[in-house]
């Protein structure tokens, strides 16, 4: 589904990303690990598209098709979805009105019928109840005075209703109490499906302990230094990263 | 012939070292219009086309609610008008139409007074007295029956007595061939409540002094702008509030939305006078540039001639949020569309404010179609 090669980026003149691999097919999950800094985030991005980065090398294939051509709405469009490390709040704009925006633009461009609100509306009060959300949410202003668990819980709900084919997961598990992390890792869980591949960014074991991924790698300084299955998250958790950067 | 003309052009090159006018310049407009369009003139017939959408009283010559009196008389001569706009409006305007509605009353509808400019040079002035105990709502409509070159010159006075409330919607939706020059001056007598919704929409240049006076204790003002301008269109709002009696608050949140080459100014001055003890005054400009040649001049100010007030103010200037873009791209909404959203999210906070659902609606309808033209 998702071939990255010899990926190189960099952000205002500085390499962040030195050569990056990676090959994520249908129905896998993986979590990509590593200190602060290393470039985890700068990957999930640059998948997404978000601007202010640069791709010096590599490419990035989607499906077949190159991904870098496209523009972040295409890249949704396209079954791609981002959970942002810090949600944006969007005074003004309600939640139920960007997701029906988005949610029918996607369906457009498969060639499907637009939701009528009637459809729309039962269709995200199911999904609200993945992730424990209560619909009162849906008319207030997009993460406007959410807490950072309500901003994480609705990323999730946002990616049950887009249904993308990857989804990728930017420290989903930050600024979460435990009982907010249950939930949301319960959602991921309930989203996993054979046609859908997911990547997790994130710097600690504990979201793993609920979700737990297919593949572990560990990016350090802009390169995957090694990879490996769930054990290896494991004794991440145990010994660190130094003795991988030694 | 040419007296009046030249009257104006002395009185515009007057101004021109005003500070009051340093961001908005009359001399190409009089300059342009000829000596023809500065002469004394009879109001323009009242305007017998409410919009249909509205079930308002219109306050024209049809107006039969049994609280209204209306009467249209002599604009007295001499006077003295402060700002330029209302002196320009007395110079010219042969009639004044007085209304008043009387103690105590409270209509459901709305009143609606449109001034439409169809053409030529158009003086509309009124002045309007909202009885004591009172409770109205006044749609003032400005637009325009034909896309010829027009002068609209607009001056109304409005009294609140004691305890009234008045909640005013002026919409400027005039054609971009159109001039607006419009004073506003505002009496607020005992605990009357005045509140004020002003979009600017149309229009090639577009002025507008709004005057309140805060004469008596608990009297209160709650001002709110909206400017969407495109193109080479110029809006200018200077506000004076004037706190002259104790236990008065006003506020003023304008917001300006600006593409093309437009030019936005606002200046909102309160002066506090010496016993205006426990003034409550908040002023606050925020503004968005879509692009690199709109300009906006925002400058609030306050004089403060007592030690027992609370005042603030403010102004922020910025452009759309980039990461507020991509989070709407990422969820799959075209750039535009995005833009739009966040766009209309900011001049919503005004609209919002707007309680009577056809107008609202109508304005919402402006706002879209000219974000997607434009």
């Amino acid at each position: 589904m998702l071939e990255i090669q010899d990926l190189c980026v960099s952000v205002e003149g500085k390499e962040i990303l030195k050569g990056i691999n990676l090959t994520v097919n249908a129905g896998e999950v993986h979590a990509i690990m590593g200190p602060n800094g290393s470039g985890k985030s700068t990957l999930s991005n640059v998948i997404a598209g978000r601007p202010g980065y640069t791709v010096t090398a590599g490419s990035i294939r989607f499906e077949g098709s190159d991904l870098l051509a496209l523009k972040p709405e295409e890249r949704a469009w396209a079954g791609i979805f981002l959970a942002f490390q810090y949600p944006v709040e969007i005074p003004g704009v309600n939640n139920s009105y960007l997701l029906k925006a988005g949610l029918n633009a996607l369906r457009k461009q498969r060639g499907e019928e637009e939701l009528d609100a009637m459809d729309f509306m039962q269709t995200v009060r199911e999904k609200a109840k993945l992730v424990e959300l209560d619909p009162a949410f849906l008319s207030r202003s997009v993460n406007e005075g959410f807490s950072g668990g309500e901003k994480k819980r609705n990323e999730i709900f946002q990616m049950a209703v887009l249904e993308p084919k990857l989804a990728l997961l930017d420290e989903t598990d930050s600024g979460l109490d435990i009982d907010a992390l249950r939930i949301v890792a319960g959602g991921i869980n309930k989203l996993r499906d054979p046609s859908r591949a997911m990547v997790m960014v994130t710097h600690y074991q504990r979201l793993l302990d609920y979700v737990t991924p297919d593949v572990v790698h560990v990016l350090a300084d802009g390169r995957i230094l090694t990879s490996g299955g769930a054990d290896l998250a494991r004794k991440l958790e145990r010994e660190g990263y130094d003795w991988l950067l030694k | 012939m040419t007296d009046t003309h030249d009257t104006v052009a002395a009185m515009v090159a007057a101004l021109s070292r005003h500070e009051a006018w340093r961001y908005t310049k009359l001399s190409p407009l009089v300059a342009a219009l000829g000596a023809e369009w500065w002469q004394p003139a009879d109001q323009v017939a009242d305007s017998h086309t409410p919009a249909p959408e509205f079930d308002a009283i219109p306050l024209d010559g049809t107006c039969d609610l049994p609280a209204i009196s209306r009467q249209r008389q002599a604009t007295p001569e001499g006077g003295h008008d402060a700002p330029f706009t209302a002196q320009l409006n007395r110079l010219f305007a042969r009639q004044t139409t007085a209304i008043r509605l009387t103690d105590g009353s409270h209509p459901e509808q709305p009143l609606l007074l449109i001034q439409r400019a169809d053409g030529g040079a158009c003086y509309h002035r009124h002045t309007l007295e909202i009885g004591a105990q009172s409770a109205v709502t006044l749609i003032e409509l400005f637009d325009s029956g034909r896309s010829e070159a027009a002068l609209c010159s607009s001056h109304l006075q409005i009294t609140l007595q004691p305890g009234a409330r008045l909640t005013h919607y002026r919409i400027q939706q005039q054609a971009a061939s159109h001039h607006h020059l419009g004073s506003l001056q505002i009496e607020q007598q005992r605990d009357s409540h005045y509140r004020l919704h002003a979009i600017e929409l149309g229009g090639g240049l577009s002025r507008l002094d709004l005057t309140i006076h805060l004469q008596q204790p608990g009297a209160e003002c709650d001002l709110n702008g909206l400017f969407v301008l495109a193109g080479t269109q110029h809006a200018d709002h200077h506000l004076t509030i004037d706190h002259a009696a104790p236990h008065c608050r006003s506020r003023a949140e304008y917001r300006t939305v600006l593409d093309g080459r437009s030019h936005g100014v606002f200046n909102g001055k309160v002066v506090v006078q010496p016993g205006a003890i426990r003034t409550d005054s908040a002023q606050h400009s925020a503004n968005l540039l879509l692009s690199k040649r709109a300009q906006i001049d925002t400058k609030p100010e306050l004089e403060i001639y007592n030690d027992d007030v609370q005042c603030a103010h403010g102004a922020t200037v910025g452009q759309l949020d980039d990461e507020q873009l991509f989070y709407l791209r990422s969820r799959g909404v075209s750039e535009d569309g995005a833009r739009t959203m966040l766009i209309t999210a900011f001049a919503e906070a005004v609209i919002m404010g707007i309680r009577h659902d056809p107008l609202r609606q109508r304005v919402e309808q402006a706002v879209l179609s000219k974000l997607n033209n434009g």
